[in-house]
């Protein structure tokens, strides 16, 4: 297409007003180097994705969840618990709503990661001190297991690519941590292409992003009982090849083309 | 306090103060928790000693936008001030006098940058109100290594002239005497709209140099600033008085 480009690390971070464009491929949350980098360039003006917006909203499930609540975007069932509210009664309570087990998730989950299945005080509680940590705020979900997410990657408004993330054998999530070990096993990757994927799922998909931003993003929606139900958006979305980008060859081209607007 | 002026013209007519400092004024104040569960609809003043990422002073700036309120600061901005490199880049835009810096993992690139004394401050999850001085080659990879989180993260590293001056800064007021240390908190607050924080800054050459910007930790809010903050707040309301 004519655009050249250049892998940027840390130590080149000070050439960013050099360029056109960035194009993001790290783990965003606004307290690590990549936010920092997206809204350098956002306030030099380049094109960016991931914009800043896109990773406050995204990287903070609060945040994201109460966006969804006030557009009435479908989402899992979900309540917030404040660290300072934390306490017996209302363990019980959420276990009366949601029944057991439940998901806590810390509101800066990605890759799978903090997003942990409870199914009695001491492991809520054990969960949530740790959760806490980081943030004064957690998420509760009711749990709603299926054999696998849809993930539809959205870009500027449009379905880029469909797929399903299957759960791996015996496991709840896409990503799990092996036992005593630092690797993950992750679920197969099933493919489809965008044109072929149910109608109402892009719709629900296009309605999430909608409410965050313009930017690249990775949908998960559950589809319970003929229903889809989102389960997160994310930015910065895995694009692996041979797997998001098996059915539709043309994500790289839209991407280029975005940036290069 | 012109900006201030101009808040208060351009905002709701409705204002609550969302405070977790207790503070003697008669304007409407309400509890961070008290306003996390409710839907105030009106211009919000969230006075908090601590607006980082993810604490309870962030989620009521982010409460009050997402009921569609206007509020100071914006989370935008809360997240943009404790990031070195983003509060010294918007700075220098604005105006504000602020130190040259550089963005790095890298003990070699600082070095081929800046002279000795250096000092570090950390861009990671973790750290939010430390800084290091190095003086020397061996320093500075032990500052890096240490502030890095052994090199998982970059470091804002500046060089340094003198000594880091600490000044508390509310609503852009300080109790300095010193016109170019006043000239910069007002200019931040201007800027990023941080009610209450700890301003860094070197003085060099006469001038004063923006360096960071930290949260304040309750206890360091002694009761004469409390005094300043509702003072400041009773005017801003435009029901009390401020001398």
């Amino acid at each position: 297409m004519g655009h050249e480009f250049n892998f940027m690390f840390r130590s080149g971070l000070s050439e960013i007003p050099k360029y056109d464009a960035v194009f993001i491929r790290a783990t965003t949350d606004p307290l690590y180097t990549a936010y920092v980098v997206s809204r350098t360039a956002w306030v030099l003006g380049l094109r960016v994705v991931d914009d800043p917006e896109s990773i406050r909203i995204c990287a903070n499930k609060i945040h994201q969840y109460k966006l969804f609540e006030k557009y009435d975007v479908p989402h899992i069932p979900t309540l917030f618990l404040n660290k300072e509210e934390f306490h017996h009664r209302q363990i019980e309570e959420i276990f009366e709503l949601f029944g057991k087990p439940v998901v806590i998730k810390a509101p800066y989950t990605s890759f799978s990661k903090y997003v942990e299945k409870v199914s009695c005080e001491t492991s809520f509680r054990e969960v949530a001190k740790r959760f806490f940590r980081r943030s004064d705020y957690i998420v509760v979900q009711r749990f709603m297991p299926s054999r696998f997410d849809w993930r539809v990657g959205v870009l500027n408004g449009e379905v880029l690519y469909v797929c399903k993330y299957m759960m791996p054998k015996g496991k709840w999530k896409h990503g799990v941590k092996r036992r005593g070990k630092p690797s993950f096993v992750w679920g197969r990757t099933v493919t489809l292409k965008r044109d072929n994927a149910p109608q109402r799922l892009k719709e629900t998909a296009l309605k999430a992003c909608s409410v965050i931003g313009k930017g690249l993003y990775g949908v998960d929606i559950k589809e319970i009982n003929g229903d889809y139900v989102v389960v997160e958006v994310n930015d910065n979305p895995s694009i692996y090849k041979d797997q998001e980008d098996l059915r539709d060859k043309d994500i790289y081209e839209r991407i280029i083309k975005f940036l290069a607007e | 306090m012109i900006v201030l002026a101009i808040l208060l013209l351009s905002g709701a007519s409705c204002l609550l103060v969302v405070s977790n400092i207790p503070l003697k004024t008669d304007v409407p104040t309400t509890t961070p928790l008290a306003f996390l569960k409710s839907s105030f609809r009106g211009f919000v003043l969230n006075v908090n000693n601590d607006y980082r990422y993810m604490k309870t002073g962030y989620f009521v700036s982010l409460h009050a936008e997402i009921l569609g309120n206007d509020v100071v600061p914006t989370t935008e901005n809360a997240v943009d001030v404790y990031r070195p490199p983003i509060l010294l880049t918007r700075a220098a835009k604005n105006g504000t006098p602020t130190a040259p810096f550089i963005l790095t993992d890298s003990v070699k690139q600082i070095m081929a940058e800046f002279a000795f004394p250096v000092v570090v401050f950390p861009v990671n999850p973790f750290m939010f109100n430390v800084f290091q001085v190095a003086e020397n080659r061996a320093a500075l990879y032990r500052a890096v290594k240490s502030l890095s989180m052994n090199y998982r993260y970059a470091v804002c590293a500046q060089p340094l002239h003198g000594e880091i001056l600490h000044v508390k800064s509310f609503f852009g007021e300080c109790s300095i005497e010193d016109d170019g240390v006043r000239k910069i908190a007002k200019k931040v607050y201007e800027t990023f709209k941080i009610p209450v924080c700890k301003l860094l800054l070197q003085r060099f050459d006469g001038e004063a140099y923006l360096c960071g910007l930290q949260p304040l930790k309750l206890e360091e809010i002694l009761p004469s600033d409390v005094d300043m903050i509702s003072k400041i707040v009773s005017w801003f309301s435009g029901k009390g008085w401020f001398d």
